[in-house]
């Protein structure tokens, strides 16, 4: 175990720090979203902020499953937006602008989640 | 509220959240609570009296009764007399019933003020070669240790063979109109304890005597409302007092005005001279007591400065100087627009604000009920009103009206012409009316409006006028989907800001227990850029604004909490509550808290750009919009007040207003990318623009000199809309006229 967390390259710390971003946002969605839910606005922050908090948490965990809740999180996100702004730039802007660069982030996190995975399998550790 | 815009710049959309704790904050100081004051009844306008003892009072401000404190009274000038309004003497002709082709005679050019010129040297095939002729700076800016509350806001005159204009703090001054030059300069001294919210000069009035012979000194004079309450008469020619006005030149007008303290009531705008009557209006600070002092119109003789006759609200038969330890009723609706004159009915229009305490209204009497947020035409001769026409009933959302009276004229219903009157308002709605009789030319209707609201004894009006035969100038009522931001996360910050806050629509009352969205907001729609007209196309140019703003009423006991206090109140410190702001509403039982319907966090507007609209207008073919585009550029905004120096043309907060010429050219600088542009009157085409070396919020103006046409804008920045100020006036033309 401290093997896990003792000899991390640049890239897994850096695919840690992004999993624990994706987290503080999915909480602030989680919290912000929840009190938006009840005053009878827009219940998407809510369940996007669900999705976050599991996938950067899955991240930090060293877990390819983390990506693709993000992805799926993001492709939700577009859906979402697409319906309530339609073709807009102006009001896709703050909606999706943000959420797709992490995204491309994200991707490039997936080699690295999948040697993360490869170790630890190879280990025997869950 | 040039933080407003933004534009998402990669990294900050990744990280620019507001920390969680940032949570806990989405209520505005001030939520909660109920009053603790008993409420008054509707109507209740007793105003405190002289034997009202100070010890049964509830409120600590000082007895209308009391003295001026030093300085109110800023020149130390006697008091002036009256005269029978029936002997002033025949008006001579003005340079402003006609200006000459090349002239600019009074603040919107003309007495229709319509800001329209017949110059054509410039048009908009050769606008782009426009080059900087020369800049002139009037010294007016702040020094250190003072305070900004600058924003110039002037437009210059031009008559003849001088340029004359004021600087922020009244300074009068000729320049040579074709190089710049200063001819002469007259200081007035004014100090700095007299700016009210905003030293703002919007200009000077030129006034061509009949008693005094030509060639005589102060045969052509200049008039100035100033700051510090003064009018002053200055002779055209050497910028020397006019002996024979008022007292050496000068007429107080804090004369029975009651008890005040410098920087609480000002002129700001150029006094219009109709018949022989030079026609006074004033600011009084917003926000700061219900007993604030009168809002008063008064007329003098504009050739001895002699009192003439006050329209005084709550003293509507009285149109006499107070005598003693009298004054003019307190916290009547104020007028701080420029006024239009109208010699041929022998009216001046004058656009009125609110009553004082301008978000609580329990305390107002009928008569000020009825003259709020209206047009009033005024009999100079009198002092009475011929008609009113009101723009918003019983105003508590400072929808005053900022904007001048434009004049034309309206085809009528049996091929006559109608002589009618433009007035925008901060709603976004333009109100078309016959200056006769001020009836509505255009269809206005009386809409149902929520009511009676949430604040005991104080219900609001069952119905709001709109004007539905012109475009308005707003957008629809705002939805949680039109909150805005660089990421999702602030704006979800501002979708929950909007959830949190009630919103009903353009007259969602006044609540306590909440904070209320208030769209259009007291920046606009229309504000005192007014409008521009040109009668020869029937082409009306308007420029407007979408910045809501989010208010709340405050208990006194909170107010108190948050130090609201009024101006002259001993405690006071100044930024602790001012006009458009937070305001203490002394003598009610609510203070105000105010601020932009923004992200505080990014200092950017809430709800989606754009923020600031240029439309223009048909009148001739039935009002219909013949184009309409955002006006500012995300050049010199962006989140954290940081500029993006991005040309997206996202449409910014304007403050000023726009002139059209016979070249086919609109000129306007008003928003707050600091650029000055000359834009295609028939395609709304934006043909030339030049950045400026400070805020463009002042209406511009054109002249000719030499044979050539000259474009002038003060670039004096604004301090409310956070652009640069600066002292420089800055003047265009094609090359090779240069000074």
């Amino acid at each position: 175990m401290p093997n896990t967390y003792g000899n991390r390259t640049l890239t897994e710390w850096l695919t840690l720090v992004l999993g624990v971003v994706i987290v503080l946002v999915g909480l602030f969605f989680v919290i912000g979203g929840a009190q938006l839910a009840m005053l009878g606005g827009s219940v998407y922050y809510l369940i996007c902020g669900v999705l976050l908090v599991a996938s950067g948490v899955f991240m930090v965990l060293g877990r390819t499953l983390g990506a693709f809740l993000y992805l799926g999180a993001l492709a939700y996100t577009w859906v979402w937006s697409l319906w309530e702004v339609g073709f807009s730039p102006v009001d896709l802007l703050p909606r999706d602008f943000g959420p797709t660069l992490l995204g491309i982030l994200v991707v490039l996190t997936l080699p690295v989640l999948r040697r993360l995975e490869t170790r630890r399998t190879l280990r025997g550790a869950v | 509220m040039r933080r407003s815009h933004l534009l998402a710049t990669a990294a900050c959309v990744t990280l620019a959240c507001a920390p969680l704790a940032a949570n806990a904050q989405f209520a505005p100081a001030g939520s909660g609570g109920s009053p603790t004051a008993t409420v008054p009844g509707p109507g209740n306008a007793d105003e405190p009296t002289a034997t009202t003892p100070a010890g049964t009072s509830r409120f600590s401000g000082p007895s209308p009764y009391a003295p001026q404190a030093p300085g109110v009274n800023a020149a130390n000038l006697p008091d002036i007399g009256s005269m029978d309004p029936n002997d002033v003497p025949q008006m001579a002709p003005q340079q402003s019933a006609a200006p000459a082709q090349g002239d600019w005679s009074a603040y919107g050019r003309d007495d229709s003020q319509t800001r329209y010129s017949p110059l054509s040297e410039i048009t908009p095939q050769n606008a782009d070669q426009l080059k900087v002729a020369f800049v002139y700076h009037t010294g007016s800016y702040p020094r250190p240790g003072q305070t900004n509350k600058w924003a110039a806001e002037t437009t210059p005159i031009k008559v003849g063979d001088g340029l004359y204009m004021c600087s922020a703090q009244n300074d009068i001054m000729k320049l040579d109109p074709a190089t710049g030059k200063e001819i002469w300069r007259h200081n007035i001294n004014e100090k700095y304890e007299a700016i009210p919210y905003t030293a703002a000069c919007k200009g000077v009035t030129y006034f061509t005597s009949s008693q005094v012979p030509e060639g005589q000194p102060c045969h052509n004079r200049i008039l100035e409302g100033t700051l510090d309450m003064r009018l002053i008469a200055v002779d055209a020619a050497t910028g020397n007092l006019c002996e024979g006005f008022g007292h050496g030149g000068q007429v107080n007008l804090m004369q029975g005005m009651g008890e005040s303290v410098p920087g609480f009531v000002s002129m700001t705008t150029p006094p219009p001279i109709v018949n022989g009557v030079v026609v006074v209006n004033h600011e009084v600070l917003d926000g700061q007591r219900r007993w604030a002092p009168s809002g008063v119109i008064r007329g003098y003789d504009a050739e001895s400065g002699k009192f003439l006759w006050a329209w005084d609200v709550n003293n509507p038969n009285d149109h006499s100087q107070p005598t003693g330890n009298n004054h003019y009723s307190r916290g009547t609706p104020n007028s701080w627009a420029a006024m239009t004159g109208d010699n041929a009915l022998g009216l001046v229009y004058v656009p009125t604000g609110n009553s004082a305490s301008d978000y609580y209204s329990a305390l107002r009497s009928p008569e000020e009920n009825k003259v709020s947020s209206a047009v009033v035409a005024i009999d100079v001769k009198t002092g009475a009103p011929r008609w009113v026409f009101q723009t918003a009933h019983k105003d508590v959302w400072d929808y005053d009206i900022g904007s001048q009276a434009t004049l034309m004229d309206m085809p009528g219903a049996d091929g006559q012409t109608v002589p009618a009157l433009i007035m925008p308002t901060k709603r976004g709605q333009t109100f078309v009316l016959d200056r006769r009789d001020g009836k509505p030319i255009l269809p206005v209707e009386e809409r149902p409006a929520p009511s009676p609201g949430v604040i005991p004894g104080d219900p609001r009006s069952p119905t709001q006028p709109w004007s539905t035969g012109m475009p308005a100038l707003r957008v629809p009522d705002l939805k949680e989907t039109d909150m805005w931001g660089m990421s999702p996360l602030d704006q979800l910050f501002c979708r929950i800001k909007f959830r949190r806050a009630n919103y009903t629509g353009e007259f969602t009352v006044p609540s306590v227990d909440k904070p209320w969205i208030e769209y259009p907001g007291y920046n606009g729609g229309s504000d005192w850029g007014s409008m521009s007209y040109d009668p020869q196309s029937g082409i009306l140019i308007a420029n407007w604004n979408i910045t809501p703003m989010y208010d709340q009423l405050v208990t006194r006991k909170k107010a108190d909490q948050l130090g609201l206090m009024p101006i002259d109140d001993p405690n006071y410190k100044p930024g602790g509550g001012g006009a458009e702001g937070n305001g203490a509403m002394d003598g009610t039982p609510y203070g105000i808290v105010v601020t932009p319907f923004w992200n505080q966090y990014t200092g950017m507007m809430c709800n989606r750009p754009p923020y600031g609209m240029i439309t223009a207008i048909d009148m001739k073919h039935g009002q219909k919009v013949l184009w309409q585009h955002p006006l500012g550029t995300a050049r010199a905004n962006g989140p954290w007040g940081l500029p993006t120096g991005l040309p997206w043309e996202i449409g910014t907060p304007n403050n000023g207003g726009s002139v059209v010429t016979a070249g086919g050219l609109v000129f306007i600088a008003a928003a707050t990318d600091n650029q000055i542009r000359a834009i295609d009157e028939h395609t709304g085409k934006v043909v030339w623009s030049a950045v400026l070396p400070g805020g463009g919020q002042a209406n511009p103006m054109t002249y000719e000199a030499n044979g050539h046409q000259y474009v002038a804008i003060m670039a004096g920045g604004h301090h409310f809309m956070m652009t640069p100020v600066s002292d420089q006036l800055v003047v265009y033309a094609l090359p090779d006229h240069k000074g």
